[in-house]
């Protein structure tokens, strides 16, 4: 049992180190923080400068904090994908598959990085926030911020699971990977209030992860305690498991699929 | 140069414009950068900016067409030397007797060209979306206005593709320089908006020109002297593009047959 | 003049090993390589993997820079005057890449007729000429993506011909192609060089050199090792007859005992399905083969015969036993 359990978490955890390496393995260490921390700052800082513009007024916690906690769908989005198919495109997928492993541990392991990675850029955003942007956290209870930030970056990775699994299925990657971003851009309400979009776009956005998070957030910095936002909250996870049940329930479908078509190598 | 030489290029040019064309029209990731990303960047951005009223619809159409024409030229038009690495038709066209900087023409040509399209993405999504007044103030300058926004990102584009082979690390780069020129061009925001030492930056940015002339026409904000005047700077700029092309090109083919990476191992 | 004139060419790549310690190692691909090609000529150049062939016929096309040493094709400067070069010479490097795969075979052609000048009327007959000449003429109009290994070889060779050029460079030109698709090819490359074309191609295959090439240089580890005609080659192994053994499993250690034996100059090793054929080089002959035989102590024996030796054998003893 113990021994299991030891296995268990060496696999979780090769998968986890192993995925993130091979994702930047080609990147120099200076263009990893290139791209993790000036990249989000850039994308932050149109659209805080875009609400500014809009609202004619100097007071931008609206969009800081909608942007701050949009950052996790880099890692969320991007990052997971790419360490789910990443193994699609190297030709390794039949050693996944054809290990005795845990798939659900794999599958975890190989999200949880991303997790940490996620979590780590809202922080970094709400520090661009407070540093360059004038965000006042005065009013705010840290951990329960914290707590929005880890439920609501794990919720936005189940969708990266999700459609991970989905990208198994199709050549178009980035296609489907910046379309989902952008469309949280958008629908995720970080630049705007959801409550003025038309109903069908109302629905989308709740749909999503991320919607409540961002409202949570926002509630949260403004002094809302936590039992004020624990309906945001607790849905906000809600989904969060439904996606990466849903992303699970479609690995192990492809791989029932790819195991019985011998098309682990080719879509 | 012989006439001869020069027919031959102006069909180099033509025939790598249609290959060009042809090929991207199945790519989907130009299709996201040039026609999905540059819609919902449309519909964000009104969304946020519909209660400030006036132009607005006009003003988002074009700045949003702007960003699809950016990212466009950064991307794909960029990618015109690495990408024909990545395929390994790179040693092909430096074996052949047409210089370099006329094949990435004939693409930047094909690319900037269908760029556009994300002027009219974001005008049919802006169209679809929100009833508002949409005309363009001054047609005949706003027409000559892309004419020579054309010009001037087809320019830029020539230097980028060689300075992103000289950096190996150009994806990256590639990544870090999308929003930064949405921003300091002012495609959907003035750029009074940003601290008064950006301001030189911006100037010598041929997309904050083209900004000035497309946004200054379509909404009739900008008097025409200034539009003329964001065309002369967009058409100073491609000169010097031009010019630097041509040596960047070499250096950067020579470099090429040096460090062994026409091809890749 | 000579269509080619080489003089102590060399190249030294610098790569980076080292996945996050990025350090450099050198390799010396080509050392001093020297030779000529005449005009109308058919050279070949021969030699292991990681011989320096194709980095050597990389330089000639000027697609890379010599480290040191020139080199001269059709009367130009490799280095300096590229492009006076790129419109009389044309070139093949075996393998798939290096074609638009989203474009139909006739569209790649047309796209480097007119990259190469060729007139529009002129292409236009001369593509449906070159599609026939390779085998593609009912595919043209298809995407590459959907050819074969062996199609898009095809491609790459009516592609290096488009311009009709003075000069052909033909890396491994019959690699991945079928039996029959070499056959045909070695009859192009026969044709071109009754045209009176220059060709120097690099083959693996000795029967081909053998076969179509007037002059053939072995290099091995960079150098130079031989340069003659096919025929003079043979004649380095003609105080030596071949004997071949047919065994089930070879251990190290016996072929290493058999390389020691004094009436034997030479031995090399070839997979064939559950067998491997021995090939014993030795001056002895047939009357060798009692002494062989003690060696292998009763071990279990296939066929053994003796022969004349061929091309492949003096390649054989000129870059050691295993090719
Ligand atoms: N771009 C490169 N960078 C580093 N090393 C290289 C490069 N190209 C070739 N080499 C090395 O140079 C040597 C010669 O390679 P080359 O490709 O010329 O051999 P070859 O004779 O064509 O072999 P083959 O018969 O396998 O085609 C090899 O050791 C190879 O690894
Ligand atoms: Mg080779």
């Amino acid at each position: 049992m113990l021994n299991t359990a030891r296995i268990n978490l060496r696999l979780f955890w090769d998968g986890a180190v192993l995925s993130y390496i091979a994702l930047f393995r080609w990147l120099r260490p200076s263009t990893y923080i290139a791209s993790k921390v000036f990249g989000p700052l850039v994308y932050m800082l149109f659209f805080v400068l875009l609400g500014r513009y809009a609202t004619g007024s100097s007071d931008a916690s609206f969009f800081v904090i909608g942007n701050a906690i949009q950052m996790c769908a880099w890692s969320g989005i991007y990052g997971i994908t790419m360490s789910i198919t990443g193994d699609h495109w190297d030709g390794t997928l039949p050693y996944v598959f054809g290990a005795p492993a845990n798939r659900l541990i794999v599958f975890l392991g190989r999200a949880f990085i991303h997790v940490i990675d996620g979590y780590l850029g809202v922080v970094l955003g709400f520090f661009w926030g407070i540093t360059l942007l004038g965000l006042d956290l005065s009013q705010t209870s840290l951990p329960a911020l914290a707590l929005v930030v880890l439920i609501t970056t794990i919720s936005t990775s189940g969708l990266g699971m999700l459609l991970g699994c989905l990208s198994l299925m199709t050549r178009n990657v980035m296609f489907v990977n910046n379309t989902v971003f952008f469309g949280l851009l958008l629908f995720a309400g970080a630049n705007v209030d959801v409550a003025t979009f038309p109903g069908w776009m109302q629905s989308i956005s709740y749909a999503l992860p991320l919607t409540r998070g961002i409202q949570a957030g926002r509630a949260i910095v403004a002094g809302a305690d936590l039992s004020q936002v624990s309906g945001l909250l607790s849905t906000e996870f809600l989904f969060g498991l439904i996606y990466i049940a849903l992303g699970y329930v479609l690995f192990r479908w492809f791989e029932k699929q790819a195991k019985r078509r011998g098309t682990l190598e080719a879509v | 140069m012989t006439l001869k030489t020069i027919k031959a290029y102006a069909r180099a040019v033509a025939i790598t414009f249609e290959i060009t064309l042809r090929q991207n029209f199945s790519d989907a990731f130009i299709i996201f950068a040039v026609i999905v990303q540059p819609m919902i960047i449309a519909i964000l951005a009104l969304w946020m900016l519909r209660d400030i009223g006036g132009d607005i619809g006009i003003f988002v159409i074009v700045g949003s067409g702007l960003t699809g024409l950016w990212s466009g030229l950064l991307f794909i038009s960029g990618n015109s030397i690495t990408g024909e690495r990545w395929v390994g038709t790179l040693e092909g066209l430096v074996a052949s007797p047409t210089p370099m900087a006329v094949i990435v023409f004939g693409k930047n040509l094909a690319n900037v060209f269908q760029s556009l399209a994300s002027m009219i993405a974001s005008y049919i999504a802006v169209a679809l979306l929100f009833d508002l007044r949409i005309t363009i103030e001054q047609p005949w300058l706003f027409a000559a206005s892309l004419l020579v926004t054309v010009v001037a990102f087809i320019c830029f584009g020539l230097i980028m593709a060689g300075l992103f082979v000289i950096n190996p690390a150009f994806a990256q780069f590639q990544n870090g320089l999308e929003f930064p020129i949405y921003i300091l061009a002012g495609f959907l925001f003035p750029i009074a908006m940003l601290p008064g030492w950006t301001t030189p930056i911006s100037y010598v940015l041929a997309p904050y020109w083209a900004a000035v002339a497309l946004h200054g026409s379509a909404t009739g904000s900008v008097p025409p002297a200034e539009i003329g005047f964001a065309w002369l700077m967009m058409l100073v700029f491609s000169l010097v593009y031009v010019l630097a092309s041509g040596r960047i090109f070499r250096i950067v083919l020579r470099k090429a047959r040096v460090d062994a990476t026409l091809s890749m191992q | 003049m000579n269509a080619i004139q080489v003089d102590h060419l060399r190249r030294v790549f610098t790569t980076n090993v080292g996945r996050f310690r990025r350090e450099s190692k050198e390799v010396v691909a080509v050392d001093d390589v020297s030779f000529a090609v005449g005009d109308g000529e058919l050279f070949g150049l021969l030699g292991p993997n990681g011989a320096g062939k194709t980095t050597t016929v990389k330089m000639l096309t000027t697609l890379l820079i010599p480290t040191s040493g020139s080199a001269r094709v059709g009367g130009f400067d490799v280095e300096h005057e590229s492009q006076k070069i790129s419109s009389t010479i044309g070139f093949i490097f075996g393998g798939e890449r290096g074609l638009y795969w989203r474009l139909s075979g006739i569209d790649n052609l047309r796209y480097f007729a007119s990259l190469y000048h060729v007139e529009p009327a002129v292409a236009a007959k001369r593509i449906p000429y070159l599609l026939d000449l390779v085998g593609l003429k009912d595919r043209g109009n298809e995407k590459v993506e959907g050819y074969s290994r062996g199609m898009k070889q095809r491609l790459h060779i009516a592609r290096a011909l488009i311009h009709d050029p003075q000069i052909l460079f033909l890396d491994e030109p019959t690699i991945g192609l079928d039996p029959v698709g070499a056959r045909e090819l070695r009859l192009v490359i026969r044709n071109l060089q009754a045209e009176k074309k220059t060709i120097l191609l690099t083959t693996h295959y000795m029967f081909e050199a053998d076969m179509l090439c007037q002059r053939i240089a072995v290099i091995d580890k960079g150098n130079i090792v031989a340069l003659d005609t096919p025929e003079e080659l043979k004649k380095l192994v003609l105080d030596l007859s071949v004997i071949e053994v047919e065994v089930f499993g070879v251990q190290d250690d016996l072929l290493e005992k058999i390389r020691k034996q004094k009436f034997v100059d030479n031995v090399s090793v070839e997979n064939r399905d559950q067998r491997q054929i021995l090939t014993v080089q030795t001056p002895r002959g047939s009357e060798a083969i009692p002494d062989l035989m003690a060696i292998f102590d009763g071990r279990r024996v296939g066929k053994v015969t003796s022969r004349e030796p061929t091309l492949e054998d003096a390649y054989v003893r000129l870059v050691g036993g295993d090719a």
